[in-house]
């Protein structure tokens, strides 16, 4: 049907089908700022104005926009003027990987237009529809409340310097050294030099440019030992690097390409926990008119590989089959097909006949290890199960001591069984790859991943290409969280593009995402602890039973972490770890930021409340005289390393004591612990700490390459995978301080096999330290070969020279530019490309600290948990991006919170998921968040560069447990499951209450 | 997934809508806001052949009050509840109900009488409506019939008695007295959600304090919208005091036919039902007695 849209001023007549969605439409009419995340309404990401009020354009039929007027954030500002939201988000660091921000910023400005001057709960409401997985929303609020005052003319407080690049005069390398011999002194007007400094701003209202700090207009505040005063970018609030283009809405993710005579692919899923394929019948489907391929495990070949995105060789069990003639649970791929039209591929799905025999299932992992259990894995081909005869796919013995000596020694011995769930990382952008030939016959695979250096090997040998013919692209990335650590598309949607020589596009749904991808393993987890009268811990053993779902991808490396990051926390004579990962037919458990480790720390921190009220003692003093100090070995590094055995650690860096002081005094520990009372009404604090590690030792390793260009800007190409986290900015930012140059002199790229250095990927919180690294090392040489190349110009000894502020001085006060030294070393003299390449890895992997408290309020009526504080106080280190390390904080304790009050997955007796949308599947949005504070206590590690230590995971580690520990002490009694529903609350007060009456 | 073809078509006026929807009888939906019917087509769980959208008719959204009803307008939205004066001043369980419905963008589409024509059981407008005594303006072929509320639901989920050529047009509702009051309070996972479970209660108060009328109506705690009819007439002639109130709720639970879902176990819901039965009905005494 025909239909007239008004689309951002400009009209458009197009020929739509009735069923076609706004989304639809919108983005192939280019409008790429659309995004999408769910297709049902939930999400957000596909806001957009209809005649000015917000609507989620997925559940909007395009026909019903005819003659609307439809605004997008493309028509908002551009990346040369912002408009002050747009501004806003940037410096306030509201955008982490940017996927929702283009609806968060239509919503904001719908709403500012009604209403100049909200109230902070007036727009955590109009944001409530738009869902982040990245920020926990602290800063977009704040960023809509600057962005309302600037707009209201109201001065604001500056927070981070505003990117000058844009304003730069076009560049002029002067007159030619061999007409005009000198190499003077460069002028401050220069125009290679200090640009920035007469930066005139364009969005109306933003702040002046400034090196100031984080403290103003943020939440979190910077204590400690600042020893970064020398430094001049390193531990500057900069902005994102990346920020700009996603606030505009410019066409940055996978999907946002368009690729002639693409086709659509889609997934056929087991229906069935577990079955037998006997036979399989697509030639219907292959005859329907627009299909071109169908693949079924007649089709691939049968190599047992494994999906954990992690260094060669993977460690655990290979007990997978690109597609295969066994399914293990419902979601479980079965065939794939690529058509004309997602509508054509669908179709055929449905007329591919499967013939199932159907098994028993295994769905509780209680029962896995059971002679009489089902068996998942039987194939003979599978490799590295450690006794798929018993459904373990891995299983860890770690000892140090005589746990059983310490357990007689001792006065007391506590035990309890935490029980934790499975929950989704849910990153709003789903899984989604593109593949294509390209002119040289090699294959681009286009893929939202944290990993591309693994993808391309680990598919190799399935699609039966060598390296060599794979170029993995990773453009900007929706979130990951740990899922796209994950090879879960990459290669059948390149066999599709084998089969068909055509570009192929596959995506899960949301749907699909929840159950087909990957998850938190689940674990039921047993603490036993001996420990004297006075609180000295003298032994310690945590036993675990974990359901890794139908495969083993990460099982081994994750409930590894589960006990060497939490149990050295309190170092002890005897400590014991076992684990057993079982197998079910249920949903795989994979890779999820925290890794196992708040999985531990739940069990943990809630057991040492546990002790400290059975001892009598304060649940701080407890902590304070067990907990690991600076120079002290870490008990279990060597005993449990990743996936074998692994290095000593010696603690040299430990800001937890002030880390706690911060949580005990700003939740007002002393004044409201144990202050629960009797009322309907109750509320209660509690705390917990964490550890966790920075990057895997002796393993995790990235590279960086850096080149000079004749303006004094710099390529820098690294491995390092930017999913969000905004590790390119930091990355930049190590390369602009080694440099002496400025922000704006950096053009970093980041991940695409073809060009960039190896890096194993993004993930273990490796990135700032480990690549970070790589940078610093590529940067200093780079450094070096400039000063010899000024050095030899201005006839002095390099060594003497400094750099700085893009300019290079001697002794005599004879100074050269950057850009000078690029044009001499590239056109006039001994002719050679300033550029250096480095790797980086460590046996180090120094611990990063924290302290998270909550103050939470319960309903003693309904059982309803309402968390009002959540603070968290982390060392991770020298902190190169206050702004961006609080982004982290604050996201990840949001995760946390959903971990431990409302996210779960939940299944049917048959084992099909029943928690497949985010309407069932519940994660915080805005309105549901608490006050929430951040703090960053700086230390100085010796290991890393600039003394860096990991920020990504550590705050998802202790909030769960400090959200228990704090309904424990306003209820009186622990609830030993999260998350915390309110039934489960309700239960455990009424248990109460009936022993009470006995 | 992708909703199956069909076709679309733009009602001018209610009797256009009536005149296709006899042309295209079964075959036929009404899209009004399109929060529940197009996330319905994408799952493929209604494959209407035609979609009929009444969004371009003039004169269907609208709050007013006359002659001592309430007729709200069936296209009226969610927003606009939340927004109206008359409704926060005269009507608080109107705004109690919309309020707690998704979010705003939701809100700006959603409809009244699309959140009732739809009889979900999880909706939120079908158990207040039940507790004030509505009702709602049918047109069909053969011109406008109203529908006691407690006639407008079936026992079966998702259905209503409004014939396949009947499109709804209007909601009524009676005007408060001197002393009535109404609440409607529910119990969520998280802020925004489908509720847990939800209590819609509706008092009118004899000078001597006893209880003229009572609707009482549960949300999302069986497969249709329940009204708790013994809870109701129980109350009549009794003053509401702790001990009714109480008794009252514990009636409205035993109404209640929950099932366990990702919302909870069945048994919980029930309790919660009371707990909320007894909260909605302190705040309706609360309002109808003249606080808040
Ligand atoms: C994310 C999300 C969360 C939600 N949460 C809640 C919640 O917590 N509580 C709640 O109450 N609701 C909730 N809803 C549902 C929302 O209120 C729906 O919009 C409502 O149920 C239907 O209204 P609609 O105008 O969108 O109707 P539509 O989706 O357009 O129509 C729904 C059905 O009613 C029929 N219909 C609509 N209008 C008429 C009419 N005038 N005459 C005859 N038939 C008609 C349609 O044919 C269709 O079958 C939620 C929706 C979403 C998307
Ligand atoms: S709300 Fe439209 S894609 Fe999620
Ligand atoms: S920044 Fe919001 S989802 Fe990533």
């Amino acid at each position: 049907m025909e239909l007239e849209l008004r689309i951002n001023g400009i009209i458009k007549s197009l020929d739509v089908a009735p069923n076609e969605s706004l989304l639809k439409v919108l983005r192939q009419e280019g409008y790429f700022s659309v995004k999408h995340g769910c297709e049902t309404g939930e999400c957000g990401a596909c806001t957009v104005l209809i005649d000015g009020v917000p609507r989620p354009s997925c559940v909007t039929l395009a026909a019903q926009a005819g003659g609307c007027t439809l605004t997008t954030v493309e028509s908002l500002g551009t990346m040369r003027k912002l408009h002050p939201l747009q501004e806003a988000f940037i410096s306030t660091g509201a955008i982490q990987c940017g996927f929702c921000t283009p609806g968060m910023v239509l919503s904001a400005y719908e709403l500012l237009k009604r209403n100049p001057d909200p109230s902070e709960d007036e727009v955590r409401d109009a944001l409530s529809g738009n869902l982040c997985r990245c920020t926990g929303y602290v800063k977009p609020v704040q960023a809509i409340m600057r962005a309302a005052a600037m707009q209201r003319g109201e001065t604001v407080p500056p927070i981070s310097s505003p990117g000058s690049s844009e304003n730069f005069k076009p560049w002029d390398p002067g007159r030619s050294p061999l007409e005009h011999a000198e190499y003077g002194a460069s002028t401050p007007d220069d125009p290679t030099v200090g640009a920035a400094s007469n930066a005139q701003i364009i969005a109306p209202n933003t702040p002046e440019s400034t090196d100031d700090s984080s403290s103003q207009g943020g939440t979190a505040t910077l204590v400690g030992t600042r020893t970064s005063t020398d430094l001049s970018i390193v531990g500057k609030p900069e902005r994102k690097v990346d920020a700009v283009k996603l606030v505009t809405g410019k066409p940055a993710f996978v999907d946002d390409i368009e690729l002639r005579g693409m086709l659509h692919a889609r997934l056929l899923t087991s229906p069935h926990a577990h079955a037998i394929i006997r036979d399989i019948d697509a030639s219907e489907a292959r005859a329907l008119s627009g299909v071109h391929a169908v693949l079924t495990y007649k089709d691939v070949p049968r190599i047992p590989y494994t999906t954990a995105g992690q260094s060669w060789p993977e460690p655990g069990p290979h007990d997978q089959y690109c597609l295969d003639n066994r399914v293990r649970f419902v979601g479980d791929r079965v065939a794939a097909v690529a058509a004309e039209t997602p509508e054509i591929a669908e179709q055929a799905l449905s007329l591919i006949r499967v013939d199932y025999e159907v098994l028993p299932a295994l769905l509780d992992p209680r029962y896995a290890m059971d002679p009489n259990a089902p068996r998942i894995h039987p194939e003979p081909e599978s490799y590295r199960i450690h006794d798929a005869s018993r459904n373990i796919a891995a299983h860890l013995h770690a000892e140090v001591g005589d746990v059983e000596r310490g357990f007689a020694e001792s006065d007391l011995v506590v035990e309890g069984e935490y029980i934790v769930p499975q929950v989704q990382q849910t990153p709003i952008e789903n899984h989604i790859v593109i593949t294509y030939w390209d002119e040289d016959d090699r294959l681009v695979v286009r893929t939202s991943t944290q990993v591309p250096y693994h993808v391309r090997r680990i598919i190799a040998p399935i699609i039966g290409l060598s390296p060599r013919r794979i170029r993995v692209v990773k453009p900007r990335i929706g979130g990951g969280f740990g899922v796209k650590q994950e090879v879960l598309l990459e290669d059948i949607c390149a066999l599709l593009t084998i089969a068909t020589d055509r570009p192929v596009k596959l995506e899960f749904s949301r749907a699909e995402e929840f159950r087909s991808s990957r998850s938190r393993h689940p674990q039921i987890l047993r603490m036993k602890t001996g420990v004297k009268r006075d609180g000295t811990i003298v032994a310690n053993q945590m036993t675990l039973l974990a359901n890794t779902g139908a495969y083993g991808t990460h099982s081994l490396t994750v409930q590894s972490n589960t006990g060497s990051k939490t149990l050295p926390l309190y170092p002890c004579a005897h400590i014991r770890f076992v684990a057993d990962i079982v197998y079910t037919n249920l949903p795989p458990a994979g890779a999820f930021r925290g890794y196992g480790v708040p999985q531990g720390f739940f069990a943990l921190e809630s057991h040492i409340d546990e002790i400290a009220k059975q001892l009598g003692m304060d649940a701080l003093a407890l902590r304070r005289q067990n907990w690991l100090k600076e120079g002290d070995e870490n008990p279990l590094a060597k005993a449990l390393g990743e996936g074998k055995e692994g290095y000593t650690q010696i603690i040299e860096s430990c800001g937890l004591p002030q880390c706690l002081q911060i949580v005990e005094e700003k939740l007002n520990w002393q004044e409201k612990r144990g202050k629960g009372g009797s009322g309907r009404f109750r509320r209660g604090v509690g705390i917990a700490l964490a550890m966790h590690g920075t990057a895997i030792p002796g393993l995790d390793m990235g590279g960086a390459s850096i080149k000079l260009n004749d303006d004094g800007s710099f390529n820098v190409l690294v491995g390092a995978t930017d999913i969000g986290t905004g590790s390119d900015t930091v990355i930049a930012q190590i390369a602009a301080e080694v440099l002496g140059v400025r922000m704006e002199d950096i053009i970093i790229h980041s991940s695409d096999t073809d060009f960039t250095p190896f890096d194993t990927g993004a993930y273990a919180s490796s990135t700032t330290y480990i690549s970070g690294g790589a940078t610093k090392k590529a940067a200093e040489q780079v450094r070096m070969q400039i000063l010899d190349v000024a050095g030899r110009v201005l006839k002095v000894n390099p060594e003497s020279l400094t750099l700085s502020n893009r300019i290079i001085t001697a002794h005599n006060g004879q100074t050269m530019t950057v850009s000078q030294v690029a044009l001499h070393s590239l056109h006039i003299e001994n002719q050679q490309q300033i550029m250096s390449t480095a790797s980086w890895m460590s046996y180090n992997s120094p611990p990063p600290f924290a302290a998270q408290g909550a103050e939470v309020e319960v309903d003693t009526e309904t059982g309803v948990v309402r968390v009002l504080k959540a603070i968290s106080a982390v060392d991770a280190g020298r902190v190169v991006n206050p702004l961006m390390a609080e982004g982290q904080i604050e996201g990840g304790a949001t995760q946390a919170l959903g971990y431990g009050i409302c996210e779960e997955m939940v299944y049917d007796q048959q084992g099909a998921l029943l928690t497949t949308n985010l309407s069932d599947y519940r994660i915080y949005s805005a309105v549901d968040m608490p006050q929430m504070e951040s703090y960053l206590v700086e230390t100085h590690d010796p290991f890393g560069p600039f003394g860096v230590k990991a920020i990504a995971e550590i705050p998802i580690d202790g909030m769960a447990p400090a959200v228990a520990n704090a309904v424990a002490d306003a209820i009186g009694v622990r609830v030993y499951q999260i998350p915390l529903t309110p039934e489960r609350v309700m239960l455990a007060i009424h248990t109460q209450s009936q022993n009470a009456k006995r | 997934m992708i909703p199956g073809s069909f076709d679309y078509v733009v009602a001018s006026s209610i009797s256009d809508a009536v005149s296709l929807l006899q042309q295209h009888g079964d075959e036929a939906k009404i899209l009004a806001g399109g929060q529940s019917l197009i996330p319905l087509l994408r799952f493929r769980l209604a494959s209407p052949s035609v979609l009929i959208d009444i969004n371009r008719i003039d004169g269907m959204e609208y709050i007013q009050e006359t002659d001592n009803v309430l007729h709200i307008g069936a296209m009226t939205r969610e927003a606009e509840l939340d927004n109206s004066d008359l409704i926060r001043e005269r009507y608080p369980i109107l705004l109690d109900t919309s309020s707690l419905i998704a979010d705003p963008v939701v809100r700006n589409w959603a409809t009244v009488g699309g959140n009732l024509a739809h009889a979900d059981p999880g909706n939120n407008h079908p158990a207040t409506m039940l507790a004030l005594g509505a009702s709602v303006v049918a047109v069909g072929p053969d011109g406008e019939r109203v529908i006691p509320i407690d006639e407008f639901f079936t026992d079966n989920s998702f259905e209503t008695t409004l014939h396949p050529n009947e499109i709804l047009t209007e909601i009524r509702v009676p005007a408060p007295t001197d002393r009535s009051g109404g609440a409607y309070i529910q119990l969520e996972r998280k802020v925004g959600d489908y509720a847990i479970a939800g209590v819609a209660a509706y008092v009118r108060l004899n000078d001597a304090g006893q209880v003229t009328y009572a609707g009482i109506g549960l949300t999302n705690v069986g497969p249709t919208p329940i009204k708790a009819r013994n809870a109701e007439q129980f109350l009549l002639g009794k003053a509401l005091d702790d001990a009714s109130i109480h008794q009252v709720a514990d009636m409205a639970a035993a109404a209640s036919q929950p099932t366990s879902d990702t919302r909870g176990p069945a048994e919980y819901k029930r309790a919660m039902v009371r707990t909320l039965a007894v909260r909605a009905l302190q705040k309706a005494l609360g309002r109808a007695t003249g606080g808040e």
